[in-house]
C-alpha cells in the first residue's frame, strides 16, 4: 500500500466534511514531527497524468490553502508512510525555512508572449566577408544568428526588469524563466502576500496597458508550487516520485 | 498560519488574458517539448538514449560554432582557415541532422531541463 502525497502543511484543522482525492480515495492527515502531510491510500503503481487527476490534486491542495499555505508535492508523488516520515525528519530545518518563506502567501503567475524573432533582426556584416566560399558563408550565417540571439536576450532581460519594477514591493520572492528565442518569452512566478493580491493584480492591469505589444496571461492565486521545491528534494532523498 | 480577517478566504484562481488561444498553443508547445525520462520500454530505449547523447553533441556543436565565430572576428584566422572551419562545422551540422532524422527526433527534442537553472540549450 502506498500513499499519494498532495502537500505538507504546518497544521490543518480536521475536515468538517470528507475530502476525496485521486481516484476518489479519501484524503487523510498524516502527522509528522509537528507537520502534517495530506495523503490518500492508493494501491496503484503510478498515477496517470489526466485532466481529472490533476484537478483532484489541485482541489485537495486548495482545500488546505483555505486554511494555511501548504508546500505542495509534485503531481504523482507516491511513497510509503515511512519514506515520507524519514524525508520530513531529515529535512526538518529546510522545510521550516521553506514554510517561513511561503507563510501567508500565494503564488501568482505571469506569462508573456512577444513576437520578436532573430529572423526579423537585420544584422549587417562587412561586405568583404560576404564574398567568401560556402564555409565562410556558413560561419557568417552563424554569426548573424548569434548576434540576433544576443540582442533578443538583452531585450528579454530588459522586459524582465520592467516587469519587476511594476510590482516592486509586492513580491516576497520571484522565479523568472526567460526564453528569448521563443514566443513565450517570459514565465514568472511571484510569491505574493494574500493581502497584497488585489494591489498586485491592479498593478499588472496597468502594466498591460503600458505595453500593448505584449500579450499577457496572469493567473492565480495558486498554492506556492514553484517555491515548494520539495518534489525534487524528495526524489533525490528516496529516488521515488 | 490560520486564516484570519487579515488573511481572508481564498477565491478560486483567475486566469486573465486577451489572447487565450495563443497561450494555449504556446503552453502545449512547451509541454510537448519538456524532456521526459528515458523510457525503459525496449522499443523506445534506443530513441531515449539517442536523444540524450544527441542533445549533448548539439550543445557542444553550438559551443564550437560560437568559438569559431569569435576566432573569425578576432582576425587570427586566414581566409583559408575560415573556409575550412566553416565547412567542417557545416558538415557536422548536416551529420547531426541526419542522425536526428534517423532516430525520429526534431530540433526541439534536443534539450534538457536542468530544473531551477533552466534548459541546457
Amino acid at each position: 500500500m502506498k500513499l499519494y502525497a498532495y502537500c505538507l502543511a504546518e497544521s490543518v484543522e480536521e475536515f468538517t466534511v470528507p475530502v476525496n482525492g485521486i481516484s476518489g480515495a479519501p484524503v487523510r492527515q498524516l502527522a509528522l514531527d509537528g507537520l502534517v502531510a495530506l495523503v490518500s491510500d492508493l494501491e496503484i503503481a503510478s498515477v496517470p497524468v489526466t485532466r481529472e487527476n490533476a484537478l483532484m490534486h489541485e482541489a485537495v491542495v486548495r482545500t488546505v490553502m483555505n486554511q494555511t499555505t501548504p508546500l505542495p508535492f509534485r503531481f504523482g508523488t507516491l511513497a510509503t508512510a515511512e519514506q515520507i516520515q524519514s524525508y520530513v525528519s531529515a529535512r526538518k530545518t529546510a522545510l521550516e525555512s521553506r514554510f517561513a518563506l511561503v507563510r501567508g502567501c500565494v503564488e501568482m503567475s505571469v506569462k508573456i508572449i512577444w513576437n520578436a524573432s532573430f529572423n526579423d533582426l537585420k544584422v549587417e556584416l562587412p561586405k568583404s566577408q560576404n564574398e567568401e566560399g560556402p564555409g565562410a558563408a556558413f560561419l557568417l550565417k552563424k554569426k548573424r544568428e548569434i548576434v540576433g540571439s544576443e540582442r533578443l536576450a538583452s531585450e528579454a532581460a530588459e522586459l524582465k526588469q520592467w516587469l519587476s519594477d511594476q510590482i516592486q514591493g509586492l513580491v516576497r520572492e520571484e522565479q523568472v524563466s526567460l526564453r528569448p528565442t521563443e514566443k513565450l518569452v517570459l514565465a514568472a512566478s511571484h510569491l505574493v502576500e494574500r493581502d497584497a493580491v488585489a494591489t498586485y493584480t491592479q498593478k499588472l492591469t496597468a502594466a498591460r496597458l503600458e505595453r500593448p505589444e505584449l500579450h499577457f496571461l496572469v493567473s492565480g492565486p495558486w498554492a506556492p508550487y514553484s517555491f515548494a521545491n520539495i518534489d525534487l528534494e524528495f526524489e533525490m532523498h528516496f529516488g521515488v516520485s | 498560519m490560520k486564516l484570519s480577517p487579515e488573511h481572508p478566504q481564498l477565491v478560486e484562481p483567475d486566469i486573465e488574458t486577451s489572447h487565450a488561444e495563443e497561450f494555449v498553443e504556446q503552453l502545449r508547445h512547451v509541454a510537448d517539448t519538456l524532456p521526459s525520462r528515458i523510457n525503459i520500454d525496449p522499443q523506445s530505449v534506443e530513441q531515449g538514449l539517442a536523444k540524450l547523447v544527441l542533445t549533448l553533441i548539439e550543445f557542444i556543436r553550438r559551443l564550437l560554432e560560437k568559438q569559431a565565430v569569435r576566432r573569425m572576428e578576432g582576425g587570427d584566422l586566414s581566409p583559408e582557415q575560415i573556409e575550412e572551419l566553416g565547412l567542417a562545422l557545416m558538415r557536422l551540422e548536416a551529420k547531426l541532422q541526419e542522425l536526428k532524422t534517423q532516430f525520429g527526433l526534431a530540433d526541439e527534442d534536443l534539450n534538457l531541463d536542468l530544473g531551477p537553472i533552466g534548459r541546457l540549450i
